[in-house]
């Protein structure tokens, strides 16, 4: 367990400065302004305290894994409740915020949003290595290495994930922070007494004085605008989205051979070829699913875009998409039939909304992170990034630790 | 007793009813998450005092001190307002509770009307937070909480008409002396007393936003409801204004139907507090072992069922006061 | 109904002269359009917007539901996903194939053996490995034992959707959590964690079973085996549970096959289909489960398929464990350095029957680094299950907005991946 800061001289940034965060109840200010309370202070100033210490209320920013350790936590083995915790599903009732799990950049604006509601004094718990520094995920493009660059985390509980126990060690030593928090005069965050084996912060970036301000800018921007990012139920300004056609009924048929429709039907020369499925011509492709859907192949299985980058050199090759599609029988004997097509870049597949409504969400996807677009298709926008998003991740020229600001 | 000695009866025990209530709420809380604990082979609260008693103190210390937070848009009077009325309005019902022959704040001839007004005042405080806080999931809350208590009025009158019309009274303590000289109404009359009970029972939990009828706060659906934007100090007051509606109304159950003070052996005020926690506790009894109805079936509970059994039920007891031989007075 | 009616007007579209029906419960493809623009809808009707998450006490992680209101009705729903997206299938695309099992363990986090599971046997397929007996039998163990402990959890969080986590439903979720403990210390004791356990390699398992291990996994079936009629007894027989789940969020049987829906949610909706019995993998040929099929489609439905595997699988399980073979536990070279598998091309999909259902592993091999896919897909079922929500949501209530997506049981490591 390691609690954050170090006095090391470190500028402050103007989002988190601490004199500022130091919250003080006005009632605590006029008790010691009146000359006869005064002495009294600090045994109400221990009560106080002692009220914070023993009812440490949690917001679970429960995202991943870890989220369900934390509800293993309060579940009856370990049992938060032991020591006054309790889960407060809304941030305005709630001291501590427990970050459980992997924070994307499409989530960190959010939890920045959510912190940024809870009222003083609050205290902010990392669980997990994903809320630490990210993890393996770290120098990904999605993903925000570390919670402790968007938000001033108290206690790390390291962990992949952690045990609740370890859940619970970490808000005993949270405890033991609050304790001291009014110790003399209202120490800052920096001056964390010795015994709470004082380390750095995992991440030094958000500390980092070559930091760019523009940055803590654009984060301050984006907490306070946290749901319009991508507010995409409306088309784009001009951009009129095609509606859906309603599916034409698809005649159900006799279900012959998979490998001798396609020989005899569809024209494809290599009905079984080494590297893969049988690839389809485009424009006969929707025409195959129909068939497909009629003869019992009714569980649309997956549709996969692989991106096959220039190739020079020995074996030289353009660049081209490549669509796996895949569609699946019921009950007994299930089978999987499963097709290609071979795109050209910027060359559209047609799509197969019209046949199966599950393949909505697939093209999406692979829209979205690979980039090849779908004819027909009623409503092609991006589903796993936010749509202000630059360039698709899945192609092979994407650097996997793009940087995406403000967030990494 | 002329008025200025009634002023000063009524402002000494309502102090001491009023501090004895705030203070058995905090052991209510401790109880109830013992209790809730003890269902669900947890321990509840351990390390704050012994046994966690101290718990309950140590949150509402808490509470007190965190930032007080009000909304941008939110309407600052309304938001104000709405907590110190909800803790008026809970508490208020518990001026004309007979805690026995002697403790009582005010002995009003019209107790049980008294008991209804301002219990079904509660709505007011309630429909003014979730409007104030401009929030939605609180205004669905207070939509749901309106909904629910201008519904469950009526049976919750229904069935207190009945030891009204069984007792020929409408005061509380009136009631209470009455079945201490004959018998208790949930024993006897069985038919109606005991179903205008369990009918009281139900629309008490209703009123008071318990499980299964807990839908204006709704936490898995609406956040925290009516109090999601509300923090610290106010927080604190719909927090406490809870408990103390549900107290004072298993209070008034005690005492409409279960005989108030009286019992075997030394009647007195051991027993009221008795009976009181015990209906208490089987709200949270409750509480802890089931899931919440959806708003649209509460309604069709109450309209659909509950109101004409309780219709049914004032005749009946109409018909025992008329028929019954001893019945009439 | 007054209620079918509200919707009804709600929903008239300007361009159109006719009425685009809402079902009130129900609503099969054809009466929602899911790609219909709001701006579409009656401009009288005075709806709300309310954004339901991304942060939310009931959205089983982070998941965001735009919900536009007609008083408490649903009107129209737009999900939306990918708060979670944590480049995994990027990540893999670096990764060697030795190195990826305990990545894809983060995926499906309440039934991480499963995804181990499916990712290796992609690659066991795309190598052509063959698994020993004993691993077969041990992956079936290992398998049922996690759908006890993913079912176990996903009737405890349902639970709590309807109940709220301070009442009734954080009981029964408590309750499931002690038993899922359980399972999960037989797994620690296999593999040393309590979930991402990093045990399947391609070829077989990586842990062998301890000494004696039989005999606790048959103290701890026994200790839930005694507690499923208590569970019962507080949802699939409890009368308040059947009035919020019985015809909530009914789902037509074939819009879920051509969603792509597939486990207990399709079986619920009458479609007898189990991969399990089906297209038999690992020793399901050997030990054949029982396969439930409900007809209803509705919320109690699918809480009832769950519940109902429950049980089954704890026969299953007990027969894994009796019935398991002696003999090696991997049928490949032992791992002695990441770039050891490689391939030079091909495509496989192999898909087998989690918890959530159909989750499969669509791997291109080749490429740049004969020993990291090219592109490696994960299919997950929860993905597809969440598409369902715009045609089911409309003219439910907030309330049974919960329950539906409850008994969905997402988990959205999944569908973000």
């Amino acid at each position: 367990m390691a609690v954050n800061g170090s006095g090391d001289g470190h500028k402050r940034l103007p989002v988190y400065d601490e004199s500022e965060l130091t919250y003080e109840h006005p009632l605590y200010g006029a008790m010691l302004s009146v000359p006869g309370l005064s002495v009294g202070v600090t045994s109400i100033d221990a009560i106080l305290n002692w009220g914070v210490m023993n009812s440490l209320w949690v917001f679970p920013m429960a995202t991943s894994c870890c989220g369900i350790e934390l509800m293993a936590a309060a579940a009856s083995r370990v049992d938060l409740d032991r020591m006054g915790t309790i889960v407060r599903a809304t941030p305005r009732q709630a001291e501590v915020m427990v970050i459980a799990g992997t924070i994307t950049v499409k989530m960190a604006p959010r939890v920045k949003a959510l912190w940024d509601q809870m009222p003083e004094p609050k205290w902010a718990i990392a669980m997990g290595s994903c809320a630490i520094s990210g993890d393996f995920y770290r120098n990904l493009y999605a993903v925000v290495p570390g919670i402790d660059t968007v938000l001033p985390v108290d206690v790390y509980v390291p962990g992949c994930p952690p045990n609740p126990e370890a859940l619970m060690h970490g808000l005993l030593r949270l405890k033991e922070k609050v304790a001291l928090r009014r110790a003399g005069k209202l120490p800052p965050r920096d001056d964390r007494p010795d015994r709470l084996q004082v380390t750095k912060p995992s991440v030094a970036r958000f500390l980092d004085p070559a930091r760019d301000p523009a940055i803590d800018e654009q984060q301050v921007e984006s907490a306070l605008h946290a749901t319009d990012t991508d507010r995409s139920d409306e088309p784009a300004a001009g951009e009129e989205r095609a509606s859906a056609e309603p599916p034409e009924p698809i005649a159900s048929s006799q279900p012959s051979d998979l490998e001798a429709l396609l020989r005899d039907e569809f024209g494809v020369a290599e009905t079984a070829p080494k590297d893969g499925a049988p690839v389809v011509a485009v424009e006969r492709h929707v025409a195959l699913a129909r068939r497909l859907r009629g003869m019992g192949y009714e569980i649309f299985t997956y549709v996969v875009a692989t991106h096959f980058p220039e190739k020079t050199g020995k074996a030289p090759a353009p660049e081209r998409f490549e669509l796996a599609y895949a569609v699946r029988s019921v009950g007994k004997g299930s089978k999987v039939a499963s097709w290609r097509l071979k795109l050209a870049p910027g060359e559209a597949a047609p799509s197969l909304v019209g046949v199966y409504a599950g393949a909505d969400w697939q093209e999406r996807e692979q829209w979205d992170l690979v980039g090849v677009r779908f004819a027909g298709h009623p409503d092609l926008r991006r589903i796993m990034m936010p749509e202000n998003w630059d360039g698709h991740p899945l192609r092979k020229d994407y650097p996997a630790d793009k940087a995406c600001p403000p967030w990494r | 007793m002329n008025a200025t000695s009634a002023i000063i009866h009524g402002a000494v025990y309502g102090t001491i009813i009023c501090v004895v209530i705030l203070t058995g709420i905090a052991v209510a809380i401790w109880f109830e998450r013992k209790f809730a604990g003890r269902m669900q082979s947890r321990l509840g609260p351990t390390m704050t005092g012994p046994v966690g008693l101290l718990q309950p103190f140590a949150d509402v210390v808490k509470l007190l001190q965190k930032e007080d937070i009000v909304p941008r848009d939110a309407d600052r009077g309304l938001f104000d307002l709405a907590p110190p009325l909800a803790a008026i309005a809970s508490l208020g019902a518990a001026a004309v509770v007979p805690w026995s022959p002697k403790i009582i704040a005010a002995d009003l001839d019209v107790g049980v009307v008294f008991v209804l007004a301002i219990g079904g005042l509660m709505v007011v405080p309630t429909f003014m937070a979730g409007w104030a806080s401009n929030n939605k999931f609180a205004l669905i809350g207070a939509m749901r909480a309106v909904a629910q208590s201008v519904s469950y009025g009526v049976p919750l009158v229904l069935a207190t008409m009945v030891p009204v019309v069984l007792a020929g009274s409408l005061s509380v303590s009136g009631i209470v002396g009455w079945q201490a000289q004959h018998h208790w109404f949930a024993l006897w009359p069985i038919i109606p007393g005991l179903p205008a009970f369990l009918l009281y029972y139900l629309a008490m939990l209703a009123e008071s936003n318990r499980i299964p009828f807990d839908i204006p706060e709704a936490e898995s659906e609406l956040v925290a409801g009516i109090t999601t934007e509300y923090t610290g100090a106010k927080f604190t007051l719909f927090y406490m204004a809870e408990y103390v509606h549900t107290m004072v109304g298993s209070a008034v159950a005690s005492a409409l139907f279960f005989g108030g003070w009286d019992g075997p052996f030394r009647p007195g005020l051991h027993w009221m507090v008795l009976k009181t926690l015990l209906i208490f506790a089987s709200v949270y009894w409750v509480r802890w072992s089931l899931v919440r109805f959806r708003s649209d079936q509460l309604m069709a509970l109450c309209w659909k069922r509950l109101t004409p059994i309780g219709l049914g039920l004032v005749f009946v007891a109409a018909a025992f006061v008329q028929f019954w031989p001893g019945g009439a007075r | 109904m007054e209620m079918s009616a509200r919707v009804e007007r709600a929903v008239m579209t300007m361009n159109e002269p006719q009425v685009v029906t809402v079902q009130y419960q129900s609503a099969v493809r054809g009466n929602v359009d899911p790609h219909l623009s709001i701006r579409h809808y009656d401009p009288e009707a005075d709806m709300m917007l309310l954004h339901f998450g991304p942060q939310h006490p009931s959205t089983h992680g982070v998941f965001r539901m735009d919900l536009h209101l007609d008083g408490e009705i649903v009107v129209k729903a737009t999900p939306y996903v990918g708060y979670l997206h944590r480049a995994v299938e990027k990540l893999c695309e670096k990764l060697s194939y030795v190195q990826q099992t305990p990545i894809v363990d983060k995926n499906d986090y309440v039934a991480p053996m499963t995804n181990e599971q499916a990712l290796n046997m992609a690659f066991e397929k795309l190598l052509n490995v063959e698994v020993p007996r004993r691993a077969r039998w041990m992956r079936t163990l290992f398998a049922e034992l996690q759908r006890i402990a993913s079912h176990l959890l996903a009737l405890g969080t349902f639970s709590i959707d309807l109940g709220g986590a301070l009442g009734g439903g954080s009981t029964l979720f408590i309750h499931t959590f002690r038993e899922r403990e359980l399972i999960l210390d037989l797994f620690e004791e296999v593999t040393g964690m309590r979930f991402h356990y990093n045990t399947h390699t391609i070829g077989g398992q990586r842990h062998d079973l301890p000494a004696g291990f039989d005999k606790k996994v048959h103290a701890a079936l026994d200790i839930i085996e005694s507690r499923i009629p208590e569970y019962a007894k507080m949802t699939v027989d409890n009368a308040i549970f059947k009035d919020r789940t019985v015809g909530v969020g009914v789902l037509d049987g074939k819009l879920a096959l051509e969603l792509g829906i597939t486990g207990p949610i399709l079986r619920a909706s009458g479609v007898d289909h189990d991969l399990r019995r089906d297209a038999p993998y690992s020793a399901y040929d050997e030990l054949v489960p029982r396969v439930r099929v409900e007809t209803a489609g509705d919320c109690y439905a699918r809480t009832r398929v769950r519940f109902d595997e429950v049980t089954d699988s704890i026969a299953l399980c007990r027969k894994a464990i009796d019935g398991m073979p002696e003999g090696p536990i991997n049928g490949y070279k032992p791992i002695r350095q990441p770039t050891m598998a490689k391939a030079t091309s091909g495509q496989v999909y192999v898909g087998i029957e989690t918890p959530r259902g159909e989750l499969g592993t669509f791997v291109v091999a080749g490429g740049d680094t004969p020993t990291s896919p090219h592109r490696l897909k994960i299919r997950s079922p929860s993905l597809h299950a969440l598409a369902a929500i715009p045609y089911i949501m409309p003219g439910a209530t907030v309330s049974d907005a919960v329950a539906i997506l409850g008994s969905l049981d997402p988990i959205m490591g999944e569908v973000d991946r």
